[in-house]
């Protein structure tokens, strides 16, 4: 029943079967195999394999992965390696999820020294980050810089390049740099005309005719929104 | 742009000041196009009679123009000129704006000019004999050189200008042009090139000298207006039952110069406005001043409706004008550098010279991006708001773990945002297959966007203009009671009632400020 191709040399102390199922799970290395294709790959029953699985797991010779791309599959890897990011979906991901209250953390760091110092470059915010060691692990400028485009898309903050003068008379002319935007820190997000209206914001605007069920005159959104103001 | 529901709020706006059957034929127009009155009096079913009438009240309120092309004959039958008409889908919707415009001449050049000015926008074209003539009936002491002089100034400023031919002949095109196989104007229709009506508007334009010209000797207009026509002499009409209501839809039978609003000028006023009040609260007010001097400068150079960049103008200049503007008296040229610079303008510096000149489309595009995007995060939520930008910003496609990736949004929400935003045509998504596996590749398409964008902000406008009504309907019981009876319930009732309306009133009107920014591009 066991495969004839052999990779590795013999585990000692494993029946056939889990030799086989190890082999299948190695095979995949760090992508990780779900129980399925395990099954389907070494052609044992059931029953086989969720006994071999346990064995190994209790051998330490694998481990149980999350999978990003499907959390509801059981997927495992042999301990010798560790998840792709494909698997784990990369730094910011913790169990398969993502750790928006690190990143949160992080944003809110970084705003903090953007509002002190007016302006400053990629290198300015790693080295703060650094320097406050007010995370626990090694920050890789990579993950700052992912966090400072995140904020740019929020637009707290803008991308410029340095004009070498006044609030940038410290970075070289033409780096790229980032600042709060002047508009923004003093009003908040401006609310454009058409998304200060009911029909702006409203998901049923695609349904809503001057004679249907949905129709401006009994428009609920409206009714609310014309008395909340008062 | 005509979009569907900006025909259905066309649409209505005719219907709410000509009536239901005007609205008909013009709604017949908008959808179908450029048709002959054979044409609009089939799909409409309306009588002749009817349609005439309509088409003049249209045509007389600059909705609508004529103009007439040659239409081949069959097998040796002679061409003969066919009158054709097209909706001017824009002058329609200025309609909604005639207060704002109203409000712009009433600061800038007072009453006198305001009351001709609305005389103007009510009868939609109108002599000066017939301005004077008005004159006498509703002021009490009427003098006809005040009103020369108002109408001048109204003139002088762009605010009216003379109307269009009434009829151009549009010659047909040299070259050998393939001949219409089968008969009648439809299929005819269907072959002329887009620009037909293009070119029918720049022959009925009067001269770019005339425009805003008043002579002074009220004979020698009609000569000009006659000469300037471009109807041309030596073609000779073929009288038959489709042609002969020329005669009865001839607006210009006196052969006055007949004068209107100037919806160019207004539609340029209030983009700018808009420009400068995005460019306030984005950067400050100081920009706002400083771009606010820039366009004033700018003024006759635009050309007649693409926003451009602006020309080169010394810092001297912009200064100059800086200076006049409210709150610019106590900038610096250091202040005012600071402002073009914060305005993304491109300077060049040859010794003693230094210009700058506005991108004054990147700023309309700008704030046209900044419309779209609160309406995703109001609608789709902050998520949605960050993936959009990002694409946005980005311009090309991206693969959903890229997306979710960069704009931190979990991959399976990822999925579901793109999807919403994809269905309700905000995104265009691809297909993409590698080997067995298949890849989602989204995008922001920027020109089918705005149209889209745009097109729910005219239904936006009509929602709100149907609110309005039901509103009144709904108080129409409170409103019938005399003055001196609305106290206790009733009075706060009533209260309500003037709070709703200015709401809606003044959310219709920053509405359609925001429609100027997507006006026209
Ligand atoms: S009227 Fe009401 S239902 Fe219709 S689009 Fe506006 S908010 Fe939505």
């Amino acid at each position: 029943m066991s495969k004839r191709k052999r990779p590795e040399k013999d585990q000692p102390g494993l029946v056939d079967s889990e030799h086989a199922i190890l082999n299948a799970i190695k095979a995949r290395k760090d992508n990780g195999i779900w129980v399925r294709d395990i099954k389907l790959e070494t052609k044992l029953t059931d029953h086989v394999v969720t006994k071999s699985i346990k064995s190994l797991l209790a051998k330490n010779l694998i481990k149980e992965v999350v999978n990003i791309q499907n959390k509801g599959k059981k997927h495992y890897m042999a301990t010798e390696f560790k998840p792709s990011k494909e698997m784990t979906g990369g730094d910011w991901y913790v169990d398969g999820n993502l750790d928006k209250e690190l990143i949160n953390v992080l944003k809110q760091l970084c705003m903090r020294f953007m509002r002190a110092q007016k302006v400053a470059t990629l290198e300015g915010v790693h080295t703060d980050l650094k320097k406050n060691r007010v995370v626990t692990f090694e920050i890789s400028s990579q993950q700052v810089a992912e966090i400072l485009n995140s904020m740019v898309l929020d637009n707290d903050i803008i991308e410029v390049k340095s004009t070498g003068l006044g609030d940038y008379h410290s970075i070289p002319i033409g780096a790229t740099c980032y600042r709060i935007a002047s508009g923004i820190a003093a009003r908040g997000l401006r609310v454009g005309a058409f998304a200060s209206i009911p029909c702006g914001a409203c998901p049923r605007i695609s349904i809503c005719a001057p004679v249907g069920v949905i129709s401006p005159s009994t428009c609920v959104y409206y009714t609310k929104w014309l008395d909340i103001d008062f | 742009m005509v979009t569907p529901h900006g025909i259905q709020l066309a649409a209505y706006l005719i219907s709410s000041s000509y009536g239901d059957l005007c609205s008909k034929v013009c709604e017949c127009l908008l959808r179908r196009g450029t048709l002959t009155l054979a044409h609009v009096i089939r799909y409409t079913e309306l009588t002749r009679e009817n349609v005439i009438n309509c088409l003049r009240v249209l045509i007389h309120q600059n909705c609508v123009q004529a103009f007439a092309i040659q239409q081949e004959g069959a097998y040796g039958v002679a061409p003969r000129i066919v009158t054709q008409y097209m909706p001017l889908f824009d002058n329609i919707i200025h309609k909604l704006r005639a207060p704002k415009f109203m409000q712009i001449v009433s600061e800038e050049l007072g009453n006198d000019c305001l009351e001709i000015f609305q005389a103007l926008i009510q009868h939609g074209r109108l002599s000066i004999n017939q301005i004077i003539d008005r004159n006498k009936q509703t002021a009490d002491s009427s003098n006809v050189d005040v009103v020369r002089e108002s109408f001048n100034k109204l003139l002088n400023s762009r605010f009216v200008e003379r109307c269009p031919a009434p009829e151009p002949f549009l010659p047909p095109p040299s070259e050998d042009e393939p001949t219409t196989k089968k008969r009648g104007a439809k299929s005819k229709i269907a072959e002329v090139p887009k620009t037909t009506e293009q070119l029918a508007l720049s022959a009925a334009a009067p001269m770019e000298s005339m425009r805003f010209l008043m002579e002074m000797d009220d004979h020698s207009e009609e000569r000009i207006e006659e000469s300037s026509n471009s109807t041309t002499p030596g073609v000779k009409r073929k009288r038959d039952d489709l042609t002969s209501e020329e005669d009865m839809l001839d607006v210009n039978e006196k052969k006055e110069v007949l004068w209107r609003v100037n919806f160019e000028e207004f539609v340029r006023r209030l983009r700018h406005k808009a420009c400068i009040s995005y460019v306030k609260s984005r950067i400050n007010d100081e920009a706002g001043i400083v771009l606010s001097a820039v366009l004033e400068l700018n003024k006759f150079s635009e050309t007649r409706q693409k926003a451009e960049n602006s020309g080169y103008l010394s810092i001297n200049a912009i200064y100059d004008e800086v200076i006049k503007k409210d709150g610019g008296l106590g900038m610096d040229f250091e202040r005012v550098r600071l402002s073009l610079e914060q305005l993304g303008c491109q300077t060049i510096e040859n010794g003693i010279d230094e210009s700058y000149s506005i991108d004054l489309k990147g700023i309309i595009e700008m704030a046209q991006n900044e419309e779209v995007e609160s309406v995703i995060m109001k609608r789709y939520g902050r998520e949605a708001y960050r993936i959009f930008r990002l694409l946005s910003k980005t311009g090309r496609v991206l693969e959903t773990d890229k997306i979710s990736d960069t704009a931190f949004v979990e991959k399976n929400d990822t999925l579901k945002i793109l999807f919403k935003l994809w269905k309700d045509n905000y995104l265009h998504m691809e297909k993409v297959g590698v080997g067995k596996l298949t890849f989602l590749m989204w995008r922001i398409n920027k020109e089918p966007l705005s149209v889209h964008v745009l097109d729910e902000m005219y239904h936006a406008v009509l929602n709100l203009r149907l609110r309005i009504t039901h509103e009144q309907d709904q108080g129409k019981e409170i409103l019938s009671f005399p003055r001196e009876k609305l106290v206790g319930e009733l009075g706060k009732k009533y209260k309500l009632l003037g709070k709703v309306r200015v709401i809606l009133e003044s959310s219709l009107m920053n509405l359609d400020e925001a429609i100027m920014l997507f006006h026209d591009f």
